[in-house]
């Protein structure tokens, strides 16, 4: 059975004008559409919207947790997070079990941005995670075992899977370098709890969809406006200084609006399913 | 792989087996990579990166990816057929390997169009080497092997610095620096414009060290005056052996009676990456001033 990526219903590449005049970003991020953004595959098939941003945003948790392990750079793990929200909305959390797609994104990441990790340490690192939320033994497996047989294979399906409904758009553009130009030219680098702050809003966007829905440049332009307001440093308002970077007020403040959000969500439960067939079940007791 | 039927076999790389092949719907020849999944490794990060920038890429001057076929066990790169690639061209039309300098100029010029087009979307090849050059019977020269280019843009962490066959690899690169960028493309591409005058490799090391020996023996080792910041990179040293600098028409005398030439060649092969000449301002040097000149009787 062959699949051609040219036909697969993978997001569209931005292609808006703003998209285009951006010379620093010259490969656009993918962009969801409207319609793949509220009508998810999950969702298609009774998932709600509130379970699929936890289970979204559980998988960004455990990749930020597994790359620390497995001694990632923040980017590699940035863009595995980007990679796994963009995946489910092509593929349903139904059919791909999270786990397996947070070991894909990350192993794919870790190709991407030339940090490879062996399939080995990707597995026994998931593995612990996975039995340190369940509360069950977090030896590393054998590897000759059934368990780690279905880890590694898991990460490999999913690993050509996401290619696919990706059409292998795994490149990410991120906003931190963005970010960080940002307070240079207006003269604020030096303010090290600011530029903290700033970074610190770009991860935790990564749980929120914001990344497939905005190009970096407003992503950077909102983590800066937060940081701004909340160290209470002045910003020329008229004309505003995100024109400059060519950000437009309304986006800036939906991405401040998913942020808010974020914050505001009460700790993801403790029991949330990891897999395909316990999220399935979790449906039918519904 | 029922849309294209396998034809003959074109060649082997590292991960891949190139074969000639033809699509049943149009009878169009095209180039069929194909490349086998390792159960330890997955799909090899060279074709991940090779699909995701290709894609992208649309220009006459870079060889266009046409599909991708995925099956659980093997990937499938259907790109435009092309009849050879330089090094074969140069054998085979090249006097012991050497082109006339009218097609130099012009293959010349199409290598930079297409290297100014990935460096505008940010694509970096960082593998330019005749091999990686096609051409195809209406004379047109193709970049293709995308296998090790990188998406650039925001310089956030530093690239690996296990890039570029050697003998086109930049000095910076050789002294370890790991900062590079677009420029690492341009050295290449001087490398590759003085083989085509010659007809054998410019630099032809055996070693990392050997590669920094040939360019010090050529160019000159260069020091704090000649290159600016070049002691503070990783892999310098102070006891290098000391080359005085010699004028390139020295080094290759098949160009001593094209200034022009020399001169374009010498900025693509300037030491200090900040000050090499890109390949956009490179495309508007006049030694390509013939070249418009004669398309411009033609029409």
């Amino acid at each position: 059975m062959s699949s051609s990526s040219s036909t697969s219903t993978r997001p569209r590449s931005g292609d808006t004008p703003r998209a285009r005049q951006t010379t620093l970003a010259a490969l656009p991020n993918a962009v969801v559409t409207r319609e793949q953004f509220t009508a998810t595959p999950s969702a298609k098939r009774g998932v709600s919207r509130s379970l699929e941003s936890q289970l979204r945003a559980l998988g960004c948790e455990f990749i930020q947790a597994a790359g620390i392990l497995l001694k990632l750079p923040q980017v590699t793990m940035a863009t595995a997070q980007v990679l796994l929200q963009r995946f489910y909305y092509v593929e349903s959390l139904l059919d791909v079990s999270l786990l397996d797609a947070v070991a894909g994104a990350l192993f794919t990441a870790a190709k991407v941005e030339e940090t490879p990790r062996r399939i080995p340490d990707v597995v026994n690192v998931l593995h612990y995670l996975r039995q340190r939320r369940r509360g069950g033994d977090t030896a590393p497996l054998d590897g000759f075992t059934q368990d780690y047989y279905d880890l590694r294979d898991g990460l490999l399906a999913t690993e050509s899977r996401l290619l696919v409904a990706l059409g292998f758009d795994v490149h990410v553009q991120l906003p931190y370098g963005l970010m960080v130009n940002y307070l240079q030219a207006m003269g604020l680098a030096g303010n090290h709890a600011l530029a903290q702050r700033a970074w610190n809003y770009l991860n935790d966007a990564l749980r929120t969809p914001v990344y497939v829905l905005y190009q970096p440049h407003v992503l950077a332009c909102a983590a800066v406006d937060l940081a701004t307001r909340h160290c209470r440093v002045p910003m020329p308002t008229s004309p505003p200084w995100w024109e400059v970077f060519e950000a437009e007020a309304d986006e800036i403040r939906a991405v401040c609006g998913w942020l808010g959000r974020l914050y505001a969500d009460p700790a993801l439960p403790a029991n949330l399913p990891l897999t395909s067939a316990e999220l399935a079940r979790h449906l039918a007791t519904l | 792989m029922e849309r294209y039927l396998r034809l003959e076999k074109l060649g082997e790389g590292t991960y891949a087996t190139v074969y000639k092949g033809k699509r049943i719907s149009s009878g169009e020849i095209v180039a069929l990579k194909e490349i086998t999944l390792d159960p330890d490794e997955g799909a090899p990060s060279t074709a991940i990166r090779e699909v995701s920038l290709m894609k992208e890429l649309r220009h006459n001057n870079v060889v266009r990816l046409y599909d991708v076929i995925h099956t659980e066990t093997r990937l499938l790169l259907v790109f435009e057929y092309m009849d050879l690639d330089l090094k074969k061209y140069m054998d085979l039309h090249g006097q012991n390997g050497a082109l006339q300098p009218t097609v130099c100029c012009s293959l010349m010029y199409q290598l930079l169009l297409g290297l100014a087009y990935c460096h505008q979307r940010c694509v970096l090849h960082r593998d330019l080497k005749p091999q990686n050059l096609l051409i195809n019977a209406r004379g047109e020269l193709k970049l293709g092997d995308f296998g090790l280019a990188r998406a650039f843009g925001i310089p956030v962490n530093t690239y690996s610095n296990e890039v570029v066959t050697l003998w086109y690899r930049a000095p910076d690169v050789l002294l370890g620096s790991r900062n590079y960028t677009t420029t690492i493309d341009v050295w290449s591409a001087g490398c590759v414009m003085a083989e085509m005058y010659t007809g054998r490799p410019l630099f032809p090391g055996a070693t990392n060290e050997d590669q920094l020996q040939r360019i010090f023996r050529a160019l000159g080792t260069p020091n704090e005056l000649t290159w600016p910041g070049v002691s503070a990179l990783p892999s310098w040293r102070e006891d290098f052996a000391q080359y005085p600098s010699r004028p390139l028409a020295q080094l290759l005398p098949q160009l001593a009676n094209d200034p022009c030439a020399l001169d374009l060649l010498a900025r693509l092969l300037q030491y200090q990456p900040e000050r090499r000449i890109s390949a956009e301002e490179a495309l508007v040097h006049p030694y390509f001033n013939s070249l418009h000149q004669s398309a411009a009787q033609q029409s």
